[in-house]
């Protein structure tokens, strides 16, 4: 039975990070450089995160929140790897 | 509540389209590179709703670094632009 | 052209089938068991010790399928390996990393070997085991290789801990072969469910794959690298 979140929370949770999701991905599809798109995935990445949290939150598992914390440990290491690629310095 | 994950799965799932239609149709193949991230990234969170949080985790593990550098390692050899 | 469109509608079908599966199946677990799964969840806890039950079934129940992953994954390594002796990199200039870098990246790298062996450590209580903790531990070796200068791990030392690890989980399996008649049987006693010490042979063959994978990794991102 998954823990009862009353109201309009989830809603807006849910909510906003749809939003987050479409601007970002607006950005990588648009932008014109390839740091725009790096920083796009980035942030998606950080969106990621938050989502993976949000959803152990409406399962009510905290084990779930495993997965979250290897994006967070981890999520850094490709865009430093990008751009380290981008000066020339792989 | 049930059916609100199931809103968010279905916007991921146009994400993930879209993600995949920008790796098919990119001629630069660092952007291919990050797209195939995003494409990591949503199927960790599709493999957490779908029950499978090992697997979650594994697909976490391996898209967060490790599919990146290799495929970056490729592209230092094999060149940045896709040539018709 | 053509075979654009046919790979269009392939992928539009799977996804139609993929987006159905999840729509008519959509509250997961509620449907009834039957056959081999329902004694893996009903019986698993008692007879393997292990809380997370998919690593009973990875580990044990099909431990021989494991041992087969863990052979693709060495002729993986070994086949990048031989492809790529020959290969050697022409010496340029490359720009140093900054400082930040540097130093982020040398505080980091304990904190995120500790994360990995917490992950193949608590493989029969949490999700995880040893795949992605491998993987973690071989994305810490990848972030000194990006960010240091003078960083390189001694391959010889990778190939033994490669080797040892996979001979050692030969042996274990071979244990139970002769303890308890039949190949990975857990024959190690089986604790109190839901502790570390718990749950036989799982946490020291998650152990063993953990040592394996990531030493496995790491030679194939060195090698990489060094092209």
């Amino acid at each position: 039975m998954p823990y009862e979140i009353h109201g309009l929370m989830p809603f807006i949770y849910v909510g906003l990070i749809m939003l987050g999701v479409v601007f970002s991905l607006i950005r990588f599809l648009v932008g014109p450089t390839a740091p725009d798109r790096v920083v796009a995935t980035d942030i998606l990445t950080t969106i990621t995160t938050v989502v993976l949290v949000v959803l152990a939150l409406f399962f009510d598992r905290q084990i779930y929140l495993d997965v979250a914390l290897v994006y967070a440990v981890l999520a850094f290491t490709a865009v430093v790897a990008i751009a380290r690629f981008l000066e020339g310095g792989l | 509540m049930h059916s609100l994950i199931l809103f968010m799965v279905l916007g991921l799932s146009l994400v993930l389209v879209v993600a995949t239609l920008v790796i098919w149709l990119s001629k630069d193949l660092l952007v291919a590179i990050l797209a195939s991230a995003i494409v990591s990234l949503i199927a960790s969170i599709f493999f957490l709703v779908l029950q499978a949080p090992d697997v979650a985790i594994t697909e976490a593990a391996i898209g967060a670094g490790l599919t990146t550098g290799i495929l970056l390692y490729a592209m230092k050899i094999a060149g940045r632009y896709e040539d018709d | 052209m053509i075979r654009k469109i046919v790979a269009f509608i392939f992928a539009f079908y799977f996804g139609f089938i993929l987006y159905s599966f999840i729509y008519t199946h959509f509250p997961f677990g509620e449907r009834p068991l039957k056959g081999v799964a329902a004694h893996y969840v009903e019986k698993g806890v008692q007879e393997e010790g292990a809380t997370n039950i998919v690593t009973s079934i990875v580990t044990l129940y099909r431990g021989f399928d494991t041992l087969g992953e863990v052979t693709v994954l060495f002729l993986a390594a070994t086949g990048l390996g031989l492809l790529l002796a020959g290969w050697k990199e022409e010496e340029k200039e490359k720009p140093e990393p900054t400082l930040i870098m540097e130093t982020t990246t040398k505080y980091l790298f304990p904190l995120v070997l500790l994360f990995g062996s917490y992950i193949f450590i608590h493989g029969h209580l949490t999700p995880g085991g040893g795949f992605p903790a491998g993987v973690v531990i071989a994305t810490g070796y990848f972030m000194m290789f990006i960010a240091q200068k003078e960083f390189k791990p001694s391959e010889y030392l990778l190939s033994a801990t490669e080797s040892f690890a996979g001979t050692l989980y030969v042996i274990t399996g071979l244990l139970g072969l002769a303890l308890a008649f039949s190949f990975l049987a857990n024959v190690a006693p089986l604790g109190v469910p839901n502790t570390v010490f718990s749950a036989g042979i799982i946490p020291i063959i998650y152990i063993i794959i953990g040592f394996k994978v990531g030493s496995e990794m790491t030679g194939i991102l060195q090698h990489m690298k060094e092209v």
